[in-house]
């Protein structure tokens, strides 16, 4: 099994009188594409702020690769090797798809420093650039901005930002919200594709069912802070307590795979 | 023709046109150019930090200040080398620039605003009481023009107007060209994208908080090298240079001219000492028409006249629709 | 002893315009989210319109301060409704160099209306004079604006705490979109408080006129900028905190003037400078 990639410690969190996160104890092997799932409000996105660094921590501590990374403020983990994609879009609006993913990549090779380099001199970085955009279906857009792009490339482009950051670790929250089912399939595939290119591993916070149980190996199920369940998607579908709180839509869906 | 080579056309066009004003033109209309270079360096600086990092400070001024009085005080008080004299000038900007930018980089928005107008005022304070180093509100005099001596070669004067001229386009050529290669670096990408998005850029891994204070200080150089000039150029240093009402010109000016492009500031530098100077044969109360032009550029023009005149070129250039 | 106690109640006196104008600042920033930049200028047309009244139509002083300031809501209105509001959705930026826009038209038009040179306002029967403050005499128009401060402070907390149109205020400061949605007129509400503020500023002005002795275009400058001092310690939207700074700045600024006249300036700015990297949101403000 070895050093798990990141895992925390008794990480909790509370606004005010809501709690938000328990005494989480969590671990993230590496190469295993894991969901997070769970009713409205149970702290999916709670939980990535917090281990992304955008939520500082009120108790617990987060180690990756063995460091302790509590207090580590965000263009740090970054540095290491974690990073996010966020539920709103989140990109940079006016500037083009291809400088949008050029930032990150940027900032990675340590090359932001450089004032007077001309950027359109710097081929390596560009070549880069164009692999990431060829990597989320988006090269053909390079140099539209990003505010003249339909909502399924906004998204695709949300998550070549994240991408392009070469995380080792990469959230990806609610990357499909919003997408036709064409535009999912499109990015699922790159998902899945890139999982198996081994060099991110993938945690995605997912509403959708489908796409959960069709992309992960292992599913943990949040219910108000708490893990309810982790598993295989066979144990979360086969737990009774799963079955309890999802009672009503969900659980037909749950019951649908079984026929697969 | 490509992009890039009618720009550098245009801009040998103007350089030419710069080198000819006095040779063609008065006295009177050289100071005037002298001025717009001063203003447009001052500018196109300041930009660098709002219109390419998002970050709106009221207190430039004090870094203009820096740069007049510490060309002053060394000019005074030390040798009256020129080029020296605008080396000091520009690393006392740059040294308070740090300080002052250490202090206010890490408040963002309105805080940051306030924090640096209120650094500003203290610079202005401090100026103008500190009589006895500064000479107060009667400004640093005795600032001499003394020749440029290369390595005891050449002796380069620059007392005489059209002389010094050529000193100051030589700075103004100088910082529009680093203008324009800080934005189209790296670097300027990455401040570019801390004005889009300051969040986002953190998660890409850019160290937000450091590339802001660069910028700050940077936009602090030029600052102090258009005070240094303007210091040489009126042969005093004067408090007001820090006040607030002198720190909201680059604004003005960045804004009249476009905030998103480098000549816009330039533009707007040209227009504002224009506009002053023609108004001001009419009327004291020239700033009352600038105040209008300000809203209407607000409401209507936020391209500025740059942003307003490639839109409308773009829209006459563009295929027919229908 | 008598000096320092003839210093603090100048200081409260100074303090107490600074309030009015800190006052108007802040109700405007806390439910617009605005820094009006232009409201010193509203003080000082106020000032100048509270002196127009006395001098040239002859009326009382407190005819000058009743109807000075309703002028001065006029230009409130006019700034708000026609301008301000259509920038209320653009970046920081635009909005403060509205606000400063007019700072440079209505500094202008007061020297154009009035003349650029300074004014002297004729002096007060009722309530001029001094009175002994313990050995030394101490105006009593200065004693009368020291009540007058406490006396609108008040004023606002009842409006604010006591009244439903105080009530619908607090909510769409705390939340505009919630307070729309739930059926306030967003729109004349921000121009209802503007105009309010305004007329806070513009009090301040015409309170002013006895007091500065002389009237000069450039009055509006310098108390903006005390304003915003004192807004920022106190807290940016808190008028709890405005009160207070105003209070803490006009006495130390008493203090400099009378003891350390070169650095009076600086001590204020320090300070502000002080508070905000110690504690970023001012003494009042809610964390950020």
């Amino acid at each position: 099994m070895g050093e798990p990639l990141l895992s925390t410690e008794k990480l909790s969190n509370h606004f005010g009188k809501v709690c938000t996160a328990l005494d989480l104890d969590l671990r993230f092997e590496p190469g295993v594409l894991t969901s997070i799932i769970g009713p409205n409000g149970a702290g999916k996105s709670t939980l990535i702020n917090l281990l992304t660094g955008h939520l500082p921590v009120q108790a617990g501590k987060i180690r990756f690769q063995g460091r302790d990374i509590t207090r580590l403020p965000i263009h740090e983990r970054v540095r290491m090797g974690i990073c996010r994609s966020f539920q709103v879009v989140n990109v940079f609006p006016e500037l083009t798809v291809a400088q949008n993913v050029m930032i990150p990549v940027l900032a990675r090779t340590g090359r932001a420093w450089r004032p007077i380099r001309r950027l359109s001199r710097e081929t390596a970085l560009m070549q880069e650039t164009e692999a990431f955009l060829e990597k989320v279906s988006l090269l053909p857009e390079r140099d539209t901005p990003a505010t003249a792009l339909s909502h399924g490339d906004l998204r695709l482009l949300e998550v070549g930002v994240a991408l392009a950051a070469a995380p080792t670790l990469l959230f990806l929250d609610e990357p499909t919200a919003g997408m036709n089912p064409v535009e999912r399939v499109r990015l699922l595939d790159n998902i899945r594709q890139l999982a198996r290119e081994g060099r991110s591993t993938f945690v995605v916070v997912e509403h959708d069912m489908d796409v959960v149980f069709s992309l992960s190996e292992r599913i943990i199920v949040l219910h108000r802070g708490e893990i309810l369940c982790d598993g295989t998607p066979e144990n979360v579908r086969a737990d009774a307590k799963v079955r309890e709180v999802y009672l009503g839509d969900d659980v037909s869906d749950l019951f649908r795979y079984r026929e697969e | 023709m490509k992009a890039e080579t009618r720009n550098a056309v245009a801009a040998g066009a103007v350089l030419l046109a710069l080198c000819a004003v006095p040779f063609i033109t008065g006295k009177f209309t050289a100071y005037l150019t002298i001025r717009i270079m001063l203003l447009g360096i001052f500018a196109v600086g300041y930009n660098l930090l709002l219109g390419q990092t998002g970050l709106l400070s009221f207190g430039h001024g004090a870094f203009y200040a820096a740069g007049a009085y510490g060309l002053g005080l060394f000019g005074v008080h030390v040798s009256t080398h020129p080029l020296l004299g605008v080396a000091v000038g520009v690393a006392a900007a740059v040294l308070l620039a740090l300080l002052v930018g250490y202090l206010c980089v890490r408040h963002t928005e309105i805080y940051f605003a306030m924090l640096t107008l209120a650094c500003g005022m203290m610079v202005f304070s401090l100026v103008w009481n500190a009589r006895e180093i500064t000479g107060g509100d009667d400004g640093l005099i005795g600032i001499v023009r003394a020749p440029i001596t290369l390595f005891g070669l050449a002796d380069i004067p620059i007392a005489r107007e059209n002389h010094f001229y050529f000193f100051v386009l030589f700075f103004f050529a100088l910082s529009v060209w680093a203008a324009h290669r800080i934005r189209r670096s790296p670097f300027g990408l990455a401040l570019a994208g801390i004005r889009e998005n300051a969040r986002r850029s953190e998660f890409a891994g850019v160290p937000v908080r450091r590339y802001r204070l660069a910028a700050f200080v940077l936009s602090g150089a030029f600052a102090g090298l258009a005070g240094a000039l303007e210091a040489l150029l009126e042969s005093n240093a004067r408090p007001f240079m820090a006040h607030w009402t002198h720190s909201a010109e680059p604004v003005l000016v960045s804004l009249l001219g476009g905030l998103s492009s480098l000549t816009g500031p330039l533009v707007g530098g040209a227009i504002f000492v224009a506009m002053r100077e023609i108004i001001q044969r009419f009327t004291e109360n020239w700033m009352l028409w600038f105040g209008i032009l300000l809203l209407v550029i607000i409401l209507g023009f936020r391209g500025g006249v740059v942003g307003t005149v490639s839109a409308l070129f773009r829209k006459a250039t563009a295929p027919g629709e229908g | 002893m008598q000096s320092y106690v003839h210093v603090i109640l100048a200081g409260l006196s100074s303090g107490m315009f600074i309030w009015l104008v800190a006052s108007g600042l802040t109700l405007i920033f806390g439910v617009l989210g605005v820094l009006n930049f232009a409201h010193g200028s509203f003080y000082m047309l106020g000032a100048y319109c509270s002196f127009t009244v006395l001098k040239y139509l002859g009326a009382g002083y407190w005819a000058g301060l009743l109807l000075g300031p309703v002028g001065v809501c006029a230009a409130g209105f006019v700034v708000e409704r026609f301008f301000l509001r259509h920038v209320y959705r653009l970046a920081l930026p635009y909005q403060l160099l509205l606000t400063f826009a007019f700072v440079l038209i209505f500094d202008n038009l007061v020297k154009i209306v009035w003349g650029g040179g300074a004014l002297s306002p004729p002096t007060l029967s009722f309530l001029g004079g001094t009175i002994p403050i313990l050995g030394r005499n101490f105006p009593v128009y200065n004693l009368f604006i020291i009540a007058v401060g406490p006396a609108v402070a008040l004023l606002l907390w009842a409006l604010l705490e006591k009244t439903w149109y105080g009530r619908i205020i607090r909510a769409s400061s705390s939340d505009r979109e919630m307070a729309a949605s739930l059926g306030v007129r967003v729109p004349a509400l921000f121009t209802g408080v503007f105009v309010f503020g305004t007329w806070l500023g513009a009090l301040g002005g015409g309170l002013a006129v006895p007091y500065v002795g002389l009237l000069t275009p450039g009055m509006g400058e310098t108390i903006i900028i005390e304003a915003f001092i004192v807004a920022v310690i106190g807290g940016l939207g808190s008028l709890k905190g405005a009160f207070v700074g105003a209070l803490v700045i006009g006495v130390l600024s008493a203090f400099g003037t009378r003891f350390f006249p070169a650095f009076d300036m600086f001590l204020i700015f320090i300070l502000m400078a002080g508070v905000l990297l110690l504690r970023p949101q001012g003494l009042f403000g809610a964390a950020r």
